[in-house]
């Protein structure tokens, strides 16, 4: 009996809890490839193969962040142009034509990576290039490419550190960017590059241990190089086949203990202590809470007549639309009242057609900025005066040289 | 061994000209690495932070400079009441309120109107007095048992109907109608008096489910929000409508009336040959309802995010998007399964309404064109959605009254926040030693701090619009400071790359500059030595 109550209290506790802490409003996804060349076929093929996967569990493309820095489709050693494919069956073109590429080719560089991680962009970059996540959101961070003993090569020119990204993530804790974070990466080494994250809410997993390799899974003999690596492989290979609509209750745990290292040929690494209630509690989370987009529609019902319902909401617009009415009719009358006496028997109709061209009216063109802006003459000015110097100090220069 | 070098052909003894230059050569060579070299390598390497008032930063993150009270003023206008007796009422009403009271941070306070007739406007301008938030308005009426209210629901004025023998009687310190009033009083306020202690005590404070849905379905406050209204279709009419005419019409009024507020833009498309998404659930028709079905759970996937341009990428701030669903007439009239709704709202995004035009028998077709009045509906509701969407409370039942209370929740909403920036960019300056301060942030950082003050004086003294102006203003100076685009930190390099970097460049130079100088220096000491 005593155990019954206690497992009662448990559970209650547990219902408690959860809701609480499950919590978000939004989901994001960061999808970054960071290496280029024909022969890292691989690398923009998981991505792509992710990206699809997230986009097919419902996170729309205004919210993923897919950064890809080489263009397989159109390589010239493609001998399928326009698409790319990351298994050799070629069942699905993951290129298809509808994708949204955010950063491409030399766009993707450490330095954009962590400002946008960090937000500290310019003003005039578009909302589709940002993370946009709040401290409701759910955000998804994946990687791949090649790394090493705590670092991650970008581009074959330049490297992230394990402690640069985890600063950016300290960051974005700091500033409340995220509510709880997945962070996977697929690389050689993969799990070195989550050791020095510090900002809680983080679960980390990685492809391979320290002096590890990533291996790629096969190769397709006709495209002529690797097409996805295996690790990232068989991750896909769970979410296609277990998680098959955006309301699956499978969790990270299940998606964890599916690694199969004889399959991976290396050791995957999980990291929990960041998350609160560790292990336990991380494994609790769905896999859509990062791989899904939360929606929690509400209809309307049109019956309701509670405080704040459609209803009770529908008479206050219209009285405040009615009253806005009259005060326009009201100021137009006067005014032409004021204006003209003799008009005041204008027709309602006449008034109504007034209120809406005088709305028009207000509507302002804007054209084209006039470029002549800059005092030409002051730029003359200045130009004149540094020949004259440059001019002065030569012949300065040969005289004196001279004596 | 003597001998053998007395031997040896010696080189000829140096003169001391040679001396002289060599030791001139070499002090300049090192006068240029000392005067020149560190000084520029240091220039160079060093990296600029502008000096942050730290500790002022962490006070107003910790609330420690500032403790946001909101005295609500609420006017009494008692015309038919001797001056003595309204004196009295208003105390002992006052009393009774300060008794029911709870949260002290938020509290109501009573006066006296001047004049009878000040019905507050929502866009009342500041002058120094405090806003009023509400008028109460003492109107004697004969046989009623007891007092009744009823909200004005076009003004901020709540009018109490009592029989004139309800007076308050001097001795009693308690009447009925000082009860009621205070009761009233208490009853409009509660929903925004639970708000502002959830949002003050950093959402630690239980919620009752209908304010705790509430909060979560708003957007995050900006002063610049995107309408977006999309007209949807899966075939090829209706292919236009009277958007203008209907925003103007339906929704300008609302628009205007949040102003004070926030500033709105307003984007429109339509697009035809809309598909569902291929996973999507399609509607299923349902014989008792003589109308094709949505299931509420499946409603999640009715907006195809993959395929409909919902792009939000205009300008900066969000976009709230609302889409308009005309539905083939194959699949008309549609609607949701469990209560027969056509609208939804979708959290933090849009709102979406089915808009179901009446088809003739003989041949099924959408009209072509959608005039303002068969709009009036759909944006009559996404009139609904918006107040819902920007996080308008929902009780006092007069509009004026809820978008004062939203001035409120967002001045209360953006003070914290921007003060809690603060408190992040003071934590990450100290934390992460190698990110640059340029100056334009310890600007942004004074401006945030003395706008952050200022609105927390107007808050005090209850000028509640000035409040969220300034808090605006903090805000955005906030964001800016912590998100300058030149504090991105230094790629992190460690100490042994450092060495590799150096020593090449270091080794070949350094290595002669440091034998010649040590030479120098024996030469000299002997030199004084044999003095």
């Amino acid at each position: 009996m005593q155990l019954f109550l206690r497992l009662l209290t448990l559970s209650f506790l547990f219902l408690c809890i959860l809701p609480a802490s499950t919590e978000h409003t939004s989901n994001w996804a960061v999808l970054v490839s960071t290496s280029r060349f024909w022969f890292n076929y691989r690398h923009l093929a998981n991505v792509l193969s992710l990206y699809r996967t997230v986009k097919r569990l419902g996170i729309p493309d205004s919210q993923i962040i897919l950064m890809l820095p080489d263009d397989m489709a159109c390589n010239p050693r493609n001998a399928f142009p326009g698409t790319v494919y990351s298994n050799a069956d070629r069942a699905v073109d993951l290129y298809g034509d509808n994708i949204e590429v955010d950063y491409r080719g030399y766009e993707v560089t450490v330095e954009n990576f962590i400002r946008l991680l960090t937000d500290r962009l310019d003003e005039d970059v578009p909302h589709s290039k940002r993370l946009g996540s709040d401290a409701g959101s759910n955000v998804l961070v994946y990687m791949t490419g090649h790394g090493g003993d705590q670092f991650l090569k970008f581009q074959d020119a330049e490297e992230i550190g394990a402690w640069d990204l985890a600063d950016a993530f300290g960051q974005m804790w700091e500033k409340k960017r995220y509510h709880e974070l997945l962070f996977m990466i697929d690389t050689c080494q993969a799990n070195t590059m989550y050791t020095h994250f510090y900002s809680p809410n983080i679960v980390a997993t990685g492809s391979s241990e320290l002096d590890q390799s990533s291996y790629s899974h096969h190769a397709d003999n006709d495209v002529g190089v690797a097409v996805i690596d295996r690790w990232t492989y068989y991750v896909l290979e769970f979410l296609e086949t277990q998680v098959t609509s955006a309301n699956s209750k499978l969790t990270l745990g299940d998606l964890f203990d599916s690694y199969d290292e004889s399959k991976i040929h290396s050791q995957p690494g999980v990291r929990w202590d960041l998350f609160p209630g560790g292990e336990k509690e991380g494994r609790l989370r769905t896999l859509v809470d990062f791989f899904g987009n939360v929606q929690n529609v509400e209809v309307e019902n049109a019956n309701a007549t509670d405080p704040g319902s459609l209803q009770e909401d529908l008479i206050e617009i219209t009285r405040l639309v009615e009253k806005w009415r009259k005060r326009d009719q009201e100021y137009l009358t006067t005014r032409s009242d004021a204006s003209n006496q003799s008009s005041s028997g204008t027709s309602q109709s006449n008034t109504e057609s007034q209120t809406l061209s005088s709305y028009f009216s207000q509507r302002k063109n804007v054209g084209p900025a006039k470029m002549d802006g800059e005092n030409c003459w002051q730029k003359r000015l200045v130009g004149v005066s540094v020949l004259g110097a440059c001019a002065a100090a030569w012949f300065a220069g040969s005289i004196l040289g001279r004596t | 061994m003597s001998s053998k070098t007395s031997t040896q052909r010696v080189p000829p003894p140096e003169k001391p000209e040679t001396t002289r230059t060599r030791f001139k050569v070499i002090a300049a060579f090192w006068a240029v690495i000392i005067f020149l070299g560190l000084p520029i390598w240091w220039k160079t390497t060093s990296i600029y932070r502008a000096h942050l008032p730290f500790q002022e930063m962490v006070d107003w993150a910790d609330a420690k400079s500032c403790r946001p009270v909101f005295p609500l003023e609420i006017q009494i206008a008692a015309p038919s009441v001797p001056d003595l007796e309204a004196q009295l009422l208003l105390r002992t009403t006052q009393h009774t309120l300060d008794d029911l009271n709870e949260f002290s941070a938020h509290h109501l306070r009573l006066k006296l109107a001047e004049d009878g007739d000040n019905t507050g406007d929502i866009r009342e301008e500041v002058h120094g007095k405090p806003d009023t938030a509400l008028t109460v308005r003492l109107v004697p009426q004969d046989n009623l048992p007891i007092p009744r209210s009823e909200l004005n629901l076009e003004t901020t004025q709540l009018d109490v109907f009592y029989s004139p023998n309800q007076s308050p009687i001097p001795s009693l310190s308690n009447s009925p109608l000082s009860t009621f009033i205070a009761g009233e009083l208490q009853r409009l306020f509660s929903e925004e008096k639970a708000t502002i202690a959830h949002i003050l005590s950093n959402g630690h404070t239980q919620l009752s489910e209908n304010i705790s849905r509430r909060l979560r379905r708003s957007l995050k406050y900006a002063d610049t929000y995107h309408l977006a209204f999309s007209l949807f279709t899966p075939g090829p009419a209706p292919s236009s409508w009277e958007v203008q005419e209907a925003i103007e019409g339906y929704l300008s009024p609302l628009l205007e009336a949040f102003s004070p507020i926030s500033n709105f833009t307003v984007d429109t498309q339509v697009q035809l040959y809309a598909t569902f998404s291929p996973t999507a659930p399609l509607p299923e028709f349902d014989e008792s309802q003589s109308a094709w079905t949505l299931k509420q759970e499946d409603l999640s996937a009715f907006v195809n995010a993959a395929e409909w341009p919902l792009s939000p990428s205009i300008g900066s701030g969000p976009t709230i998007n609302f889409l308009l669903y005309v539905p083939d007439p194959s699949q008309s009239p549609m609607v949701v399964k469990e209560n027969t709704a056509t609208s939804w709202i979708i959290p933090q995004w849009g709102g979406v309404f089915l808009l179901n035009p009446s088809l003739s028998n003989e041949n099924p077709s959408n009209p072509p064109h959608l005039s303002k009045d068969s709009l009036r509906p759909a944006f009559m509701t996404f009139s609904h959605q918006l107040l819902t969407l920007l996080g308008t409370p929902t009780t006092p039942t007069s509009l004026p009254l809820r978008l004062q209370t939203l001035i409120r929740i967002r001045a209360a909403t953006l003070l914290l926040s921007a003060s809690s920036t603060m408190g992040s960019l003071a934590r990450l300056t100290e934390s992460l030693p190698s990110i640059p301060i340029p100056a334009t942030v310890a600007a942004s950082v004074s401006t945030t701090l003395s706008h952050l003050s200022a609105a927390c004086t107007h808050l005090r003294e209850g000028r509640f619009s000035a409040a969220l102006d300034n808090a605006r203003v903090a805000e955005t100076e906030a964001e800016r400071s912590f998100f300058e685009k030149s504090m991105v930190g230094q790629v992190y390099f460690p100490d042994e790359h450092k060495v590799a970097v150096y020593l090449p460049l270091l080794g070949p130079i350094g290595v002669p500059l440091v034998v010649g100088l040590l030479k120098e220096i024996k030469r000299i000491i002997k030199g004084l030595k044999g003095q």
